[in-house]
């Protein structure tokens, strides 16, 4: 008997959420960051206004879900062999990346409801209603940028340990370059690198999505990008992705 | 080889410039147990890999119950239940999670299952059983939609006499419902204790077939197994050491 998508998929979700759920000292993580730095930009509301705040609180927890929440559960279900024991049942293999990518989208949501609660109770940041629904798209878009980045590094490397210590060099880069690029403070040079960076674009498209009536041909360009940085990254992640270690 | 429920015809597999099978066939009817036996690295579990589908050979063909592997998958894997070296479960899953899961990606009910299962405790993570447990739990996952094949790779490896006696009796169980069974080992003991029929496969390539009784008759007079024979009486682990030869592989 040749099971219904469907049922398969209820399975395949069912299953990584109770993962999920199990894990859910390193999904706090990933979600307290950004509400740190939340708080602890509190005072300098005035001096950099609400969207940056927002704006790059939310690009870092984007970048958390896809480089160490995505790319590290796919690493690690690789290594121990239970991608294999999957694809020895009558399903499409796709389903198994379908059900992990919709779990990570699901961190999405909650982060963003997250940022803005954070933003309104420990910041007294408000937006527009509008600003808002096109803030989670426009998340739900950056979140697409940071996963793929995610399925681009598990394409180009199989051992989870090397999978972990890139992630996390690269979260690194991207916060600092793209933070202090983005503010002038490493040189104009820097600073063009970072506003066309997975990082800059990122976090233009969200920042501008906050504030609609701002929204321009660079915020465009920057929209632009990022699916162009989702689609390479991908295509890319896609092809040399290998489904075990050995 | 019409009512074969596994056939395999010239199989190749090959990594980059190591041919790790080379034009392997044989077949697998039912109610036998096939044993596929070979020291390290001889190409056991590449064969099992592109029976599974998990591996895309160069060349060859495999049915199972009439299915081709690559041309109609989904009906293949659905006949086949397949049991890897490693248990491979998710460790932060209970059994009894890991049952539905299961259950779910088959299209069956878990409760008989679950049944099944005896003392083993439902609640408990996968990763908290003892060896012999995770063997249990994984040879009832692999046949939770009672497969007309079931593959396994190296079942009982690390386990204690007691647990391999247990397993070795639900193996024969598989096969008194009609079914076929494919095991890759690399104890001797097993092969003679559960196996009907035997292939020694070295540097991917089948060396010979046999029952484990046909093999040592056949070999028995064999200058080179007489030679490697410790004891005077000539045993199927003498056949094989004298077919692969004395080198330790890695």
């Amino acid at each position: 008997m040749i099971p219904s998508s469907t049922n398969v998929f209820k399975a395949l979700f069912k299953a990584d959420l109770l993962v999920q759920w199990r894990n859910r000292r390193a999904v706090f993580m990933v979600l307290l960051i950004p509400v740190f730095i939340l708080f602890c930009w509190k005072n300098a509301l005035a001096k950099i206004g609400p969207y940056y705040i927002l704006s790059t609180c939310l690009t870092i927890g984007l970048i958390s879900i896809g480089l160490m929440g995505y790319s590290a559960t796919v690493s690690r279900d690789r290594d121990k062999g239970i991608f294999q024991r999957l694809r020895v049942a009558p399903f499409n293999p796709g389903l198994i990346m379908t059900s992990k990518l919709l779990v990570q989208l699901m961190m999405i949501f909650v982060l963003t409801i997250l940022i803005f609660l954070g933003g309104y109770y420990l910041d007294g940041i408000t937006i527009s209603a509008q600003g808002y629904a096109i803030t989670f798209i426009t998340a739900l878009i950056s979140g697409a940028v940071y996963l793929s980045l995610g399925q681009l590094i598990t394409g180009l490397i199989t051992n989870p340990e090397s999978v972990n210590g890139a992630t996390r060099m690269i979260y690194f880069v991207f916060v600092m370059v793209g933070m202090l690029g983005e503010l002038g403070t490493l040189g104009d040079k820097f600073r063009k690198v970072s506003l066309w960076s997975p990082y800059g674009t990122v976090k233009a498209i969200i920042s501008t999505g906050m504030q609609p009536g701002h929204w321009d041909t660079t915020s465009t360009q920057a929209l632009m990008l990022c699916l162009l940085y989702a689609a390479v990254f991908t295509i890319i992640g896609v092809r040399k992705f290998r489904w075990a270690v050995k | 080889m019409g009512n074969s429920i596994l056939t395999v015809s010239g199989l190749n597999v090959r990594y980059g410039h190591l041919q790790a099978v080379q034009d392997v066939s044989f077949e697998v009817k039912p109610y036998e147990i096939f044993g596929l036996l070979g020291p390290n690295g001889a190409g056991k579990t590449s064969t099992l890999s592109a029976i599974e589908g998990l591996l895309q050979p160069q060349s060859g063909q495999v049915k199972i119950a009439g299915y081709d592997i690559w041309q109609q998958p989904l009906y293949a894997k659905a006949n086949m239940g397949v049991q890897l070296q490693h248990t491979s479960f998710q460790p932060e899953l209970t059994v009894e999670e890991i049952i539905n899961l299961y259950a779910g990606l088959y299209g069956v009910d878990p409760t008989l299952s679950l049944e099944q299962l005896g003392e083993i405790p439902l609640r408990k993570k996968i990763s908290e059983l003892s060896g012999g447990q995770q063997q249990r739990v994984s040879l009832l996952i692999t046949t939770i939609h009672h497969p007309k094949l079931v593959l396994l790779d190296e079942p009982t490896t690390g386990l204690d006499p007691q647990s391999r006696r247990v397993l070795w009796e639900k193996i024969e169980a598989i096969r008194e419902r009609g079914n076929g069974v494919v095991l890759t080992t690399h104890s001797m003991e097993e092969a003679e204790a559960v196996c009907d029929r035997l292939a020694i496969i070295d540097h991917g390539r089948i060396l010979t077939i046999d029952t484990p009784e046909g093999l040592i008759e056949k070999y028995r007079e064999d200058p080179e197994v007489i030679g490697v024979s410790r004891k005077g009486k000539i045993t199927l682990e003498d056949v094989f050491i004298a077919l692969t030869g004395r080198a330790i592989r890695n």
